[in-house]
């Protein structure tokens, strides 16, 4: 009775949509989260008889066949490339970036990752950093005595030691673009590490090849629409139910064969 | 055995499979592009010999519906749907593929791909590729990929010139081969879902339930039928 397999990776299937879903859910207040979407492809197909066999000697041919169907399986779960709306915080290191890129951040073994997640501070040496104690890539150092900071569209920070005096520049910001933001590796807390199918990060100026603008004193919020994640949670609470109700109607005909001696 | 028990053998063997069928759309019924499919039984007769035939039932083919799923919009940038007839074409390493599920992103090296990774083709069999400086691609009716002044390529739309064969991963292919389709209808940022119909797959599971233990029920008599009939001779 293959139908009980199959009936079982329909609700495999849609209990990894649930899953994905009450991700989204739980992440709806996670600054710069891209929701994520399960996609499902049918698996392989049992070949009773292949459609154009021959059948007679004058060379008509089977015009459909049997091939049956043995499934369904998870083929990717991509992220969705939204853009969040941007909150305003008035902090003067939230930044968010109102295009494609990301910013660069330096993990504590050395190496790359890259975040959308503008939520910075200042370390005890002054150091920009994420909230995790992550520096920029870029390697901002805010002077102790600055009152004020500002940062461009463009990237570029100035900072403001008494009121009157003119700023001065202490760095710029640049941001990073990928072809494919979809291949990125999700390692959580809001970073991202660059794969091969994601293709070389590539630095840019703010506000060039798409990559956005750096705005000062906004967050970025969850691009998870709840209302979309719900009617999907229905969707596929009703799909499981209708799979169970195959693999019940495959036992009861099992049933019906014991039941014969 | 008697050819009453054949007969409700090959009846009940058909709808075992038909169960399969429906199980596996029922499976599939989030799957983007995927075409629901129908069991379709036929009679067969088999020679016993003075009596004349025994007509006997099978399953004989397998058809799909090719009725097109409804559009849901993701406003992804490469979700891709045929609006009416058509296939999208992929490479694939067994060779290309014909595919309704046009969930594209690009790959590392900005080619089109779908999500096996295999790439998309464009008008004439030729992969697409986008510059990486490019953000933005806007997708037209009839395929034409641009940003801008800029284009990159059509994104081929093609009709089977013979049957198609299912594959795993909602693929068709087509072993007599295909020509482009000169007037396509593409949406951008839409999937086709899967055209699956779930109260239809209901009703064909509920009948396929009750026609098997109907035929059991003819087995069980056929049984006892054949039990009286020993006992009767014995004595």
């Amino acid at each position: 009775m293959k139908s009980l397999q199959i009936a079982a990776t329909g609700m495999a299937a849609q209990q990894l949509r649930v899953d994905v879903i009450s991700n989204n859910i739980a992440n709806m207040s996670t600054a710069a989260y891209r929701p994520r979407v399960a996609e499902f492809s049918d698996l392989m197909y049992q070949q009773y008889l292949t459609p154009g066999t021959l059948t007679s000697q004058v060379g008509t041919t089977v015009p459909a066949g049997i091939q049956i169907g043995t499934g369904v399986r998870p083929s990717t779960v991509s992220m969705e490339i939204t853009q969040g709306s941007l909150r305003q915080t008035n902090s003067e290191l939230d930044l968010a970036i109102d295009g494609a890129g990301f910013f660069e951040v330096t993990l504590p073994s050395g190496e790359s990752a890259y975040t959308r997640d503008g939520k910075f501070n200042r370390s005890v040496d002054g150091q920009m950093v994420t909230m995790d104690g992550y520096p920029l890539a870029d390697g901002i150092t805010i002077p102790d005595n600055a009152q004020k900071i500002t940062i461009s569209r463009d990237g570029e920070v100035v900072a403001y030691f008494a009121d009157g005096q003119a700023g001065q520049s202490i760095g710029t910001l640049s941001l990073t673009r990928f072809v494919n933001e979809k291949g990125l590796e999700a390692l959580g807390d809001n970073l991202f590490r660059a794969t091969e199918a994601s293709g070389t990060p590539s630095q840019v100026v703010p506000g060039t090849e798409g990559a956005g603008y750096i705005r000062q004193g906004f967050l970025e919020d969850s691009g998870v629409d709840v209302v979309k994640e719900i009617s999907d949670l229905i969707e596929a609470q009703r799909g499981y139910e209708l799979n169970s109700k195959v693999i019940t109607a495959s036992d009861e005909m099992l049933a019906a064969t014991t039941r014969l001696r | 055995m008697s050819n009453a028990v054949y007969a409700a053998l090959t009846r009940q063997q058909g709808l075992m499979d038909e169960m399969q069928v429906v199980a596996n759309n029922l499976a599939n019924s989030s799957t983007t592009g995927y075409k629901s499919d129908r069991a379709v039984f036929a009679e067969f007769l088999a020679n016993t010999g003075e009596d004349g035939g025994l007509s006997m039932g099978g399953l004989a083919g397998h058809a799909f519906e090719l009725q097109q799923g409804a559009l849901k919009l993701t406003g992804g940038q490469f979700d891709l749907a045929i609006q009416g007839d058509g296939y999208f074409t992929v490479q694939t390493p067994q060779g290309p593929r014909l595919t309704r599920a046009g969930h594209f992103q690009l790959s590392g090296d900005g080619t089109l791909v779908d999500a096996m990774g295999n790439s998309v083709m464009g008008v004439g069999g030729s992969p697409i590729t986008i510059p990486p400086e490019i953000s933005s691609v806007t997708i037209s009716a009839d395929g034409i990929l641009s940003s801008g002044p800029d284009q990159f390529g059509q994104i081929g739309v093609v009709t089977p010139n013979g049957d198609l064969l299912r594959d795993s991963n909602t693929y068709f292919s087509a072993p007599d081969g295909y020509t482009d389709i000169s007037d396509p209808s593409i949406v951008q940022g839409a999937l086709e879902q899967s055209n699956v119909s779930p109260v239809l797959e209901m009703a064909r599971m509920i009948d396929v339930q009750r026609a098997y233990e109907a035929g059991q029920t003819v087995l069980e008599r056929e049984d006892s039928r054949i039990g009286q009939l020993i006992s009767a001779v014995r004595e």
